[in-house]
């Protein structure tokens, strides 16, 4: 069975119709999305209307979740005080572009997915905020992983793709009790191989091209494969001025740059 | 001896006035004629030899007195200035030109006794855009300054062939960042100045930019929005403080 696998599309309408487009060319039995529908991009209720009567599977972002109930950030969602200007721009003008049928849909959203040995979720298991970054610590990638009880993660939120596999991990628990003496497990042995993929981010891609990503999976070969699609950015970025967005979101868009939100430091772990 | 040094924008005049400093014996003196508010090289300059003395305001007396002293003088000539100062005309002196290549004309071998291998510049100097800006007292967060910085040079705000500024960053220290467009990204050298820990530093900081199509407006803007608050200030630096107590203890 192959699924595919999208996420952060963040109301680029553009972007998601060339993965559509794209994926009904694969074979593919079920398409799955990580959330982020909306911020940023000029149009989060066209997203939201086309995922859903689509009926892709979906997952609460944080953008998501801001929209439905306010800003509340822990510090990896505003790496810095541009950031922040220009995340708050970006979440104010959304809140007034969507409908509360758009906010309806969103709030209903659940936080993870499963299917299987696959878990889908946004950031991660702990929260759709927080970042599992390629060299996240291989103690909390695996606790992240084996919290869903899941051999396979699908993530976004990154907007960077990647496959991280984690093998042969072992976690060591040493449980001491003066009144006891009974004997203390060395160590848990974990099933041989666990993965975390992400699938980078359909809409606001930050790997320096404005290529579109998404995954296809295989659940018989196990096999993740990546994808690039090129589409019709200058439509997003024109559409981005004529809705009144900041002008850099269209000129980071067409650099293959994230918007705002750039998270790169691998042991933050969120608060939020 | 006096050493007039010209060339065009961002040839690398003022390192190789640097370069040249670092041989002479102390005191010298460096000139830049025509720098306005935005003295970047000049404070460049007195941040990496504190002996030499640099004159952009001062009254051209006092100038003359060191030139006749016999003290050894820089002057930098800005690529929009004229290479010839009236002050200079009854002064001995020797002309280094700094161009590249393909700027290596008739006029820079008449006018130069040296013509030194230069970085490339592809400004039309007709039509290019000169903007500045004073930000002494502004204090940047340097993730806000990167994202900035990158921007500006890759030409978000217009097509930029050079940019230079001093920046004040969170942490107390100054920054020098310096972009060429014929050369390969930007270079950020740290001041050798004080840590400025407590308050707004009361010191020059501020930008220049050599482009066309420019959007000014665009640019303060954004700069604007990386300036950090007086409470977000005070609260880095107490954290800042206690931080350098500690390692003082």
């Amino acid at each position: 069975m192959n699924i595919a696998v999208l996420s952060c599309i963040h109301g680029n309408l553009a972007a998601l119709e060339a993965v559509l487009r794209k994926i009904d060319q694969q074979s593919v039995d079920q398409i799955y999305c990580l959330g982020d529908l909306v911020g940023y991009g000029p149009y989060p209720n066209e997203v939201v209307a086309r995922i859903r009567d689509l009926d892709i599977p979906t997952c609460q972002g944080c953008w998501d979740e801001d929209i439905v109930d306010g800003l509340n950030a822990c510090d990896c969602s505003y790496p810095s005080l541009l950031a922040e200007t220009r995340g708050r721009l970006a979440h104010e003008w959304t809140n007034q572009e969507v409908t509360p049928e758009t906010r309806a849909y969103l709030a209903n959203l659940p936080l993870t997915l499963q299917q299987d040995s696959l878990c889908f979720v946004h950031g991660s298991p702990h929260s759709q905020h927080e970042y599992l970054l390629p060299d996240t610590s291989a103690f909390i990638a695996m606790e992240r992983v084996l919290a869903t009880g899941a051999d396979t993660l699908f993530c976004g939120h990154t907007h960077v793709p990647y496959v991280r596999h984690l093998e042969d991990s072992h976690l060591t628990l040493k449980v001491g009790s003066p009144s006891t003496q009974s004997p203390v497990p060395a160590a848990t042995p974990l099933p041989a191989l666990q993965r975390i993929i992400n699938a980078g981010s359909v809409g606001e891609p930050r790997h320096g091209r404005p290529n579109a990503t998404y995954v296809i999976y295989n659940t018989d070969t196990q096999q993740a494969k990546l994808h690039e699609v090129e589409y019709d950015y200058a439509q997003t970025c024109a559409a981005i001025l004529e809705k009144g967005l900041p002008a850099i979101f269209a000129w980071r868009l067409s650099k293959g740059l994230e918007y705002a939100e750039k998270a790169d430091d691998p042991s933050h772990v969120c608060e939020r | 001896m006096i050493t007039v040094v010209a060339g065009p924008c961002g040839a690398g005049k003022t390192t190789c006035i640097l370069q040249e400093l670092a041989q002479v014996p102390m005191p010298a003196v460096y000139v830049t004629p025509g720098v306005g508010p935005v003295p970047i090289d000049a404070t460049r300059v007195a941040a990496r030899f504190p002996q030499v003395e640099i004159f952009h305001r001062q009254p051209e007396t006092d100038l003359l007195q060191r030139l006749a002293a016999g003290i050894p003088a820089y002057f930098e000539m800005g690529f929009q200035l004229e290479t010839d100062m009236p002050l200079l005309a009854a002064q001995p002196h020797r002309r280094v030109a700094l161009v590249g290549d393909k700027e290596r004309n008739a006029d820079w071998q008449l006018w130069a006794d040296a013509v030194i291998q230069g970085n490339q510049s592809s400004l039309e100097v007709n039509s290019a855009q000169l903007w500045q800006a004073p930000l002494s007292g502004q204090v940047f967060d340097p993730p806000s300054l990167d994202t900035f910085w990158q921007e500006l040079i890759q030409g978000a705000y217009g097509e930029v062939h050079r940019a230079k500024g001093i920046f004040e960053l969170v942490d107390g220290q100054a920054f020098h960042l310096d972009f060429v467009d014929s050369l390969p990204g930007s270079a950020y050298t740290e001041l050798n100045l004080p840590r400025w820990v407590q308050g707004r530093p009361n010191r020059f900081s501020g930008l220049e930019v050599v482009g066309q199509g420019l959007d000014e407006r665009a640019i303060a803007a954004t700069l604007k929005d990386c300036y950090l608050s007086d409470s977000l200030l005070a609260a880095h630096q107490a954290t800042l403080r206690d931080s350098l107590a500690l390692e003082a203890s």
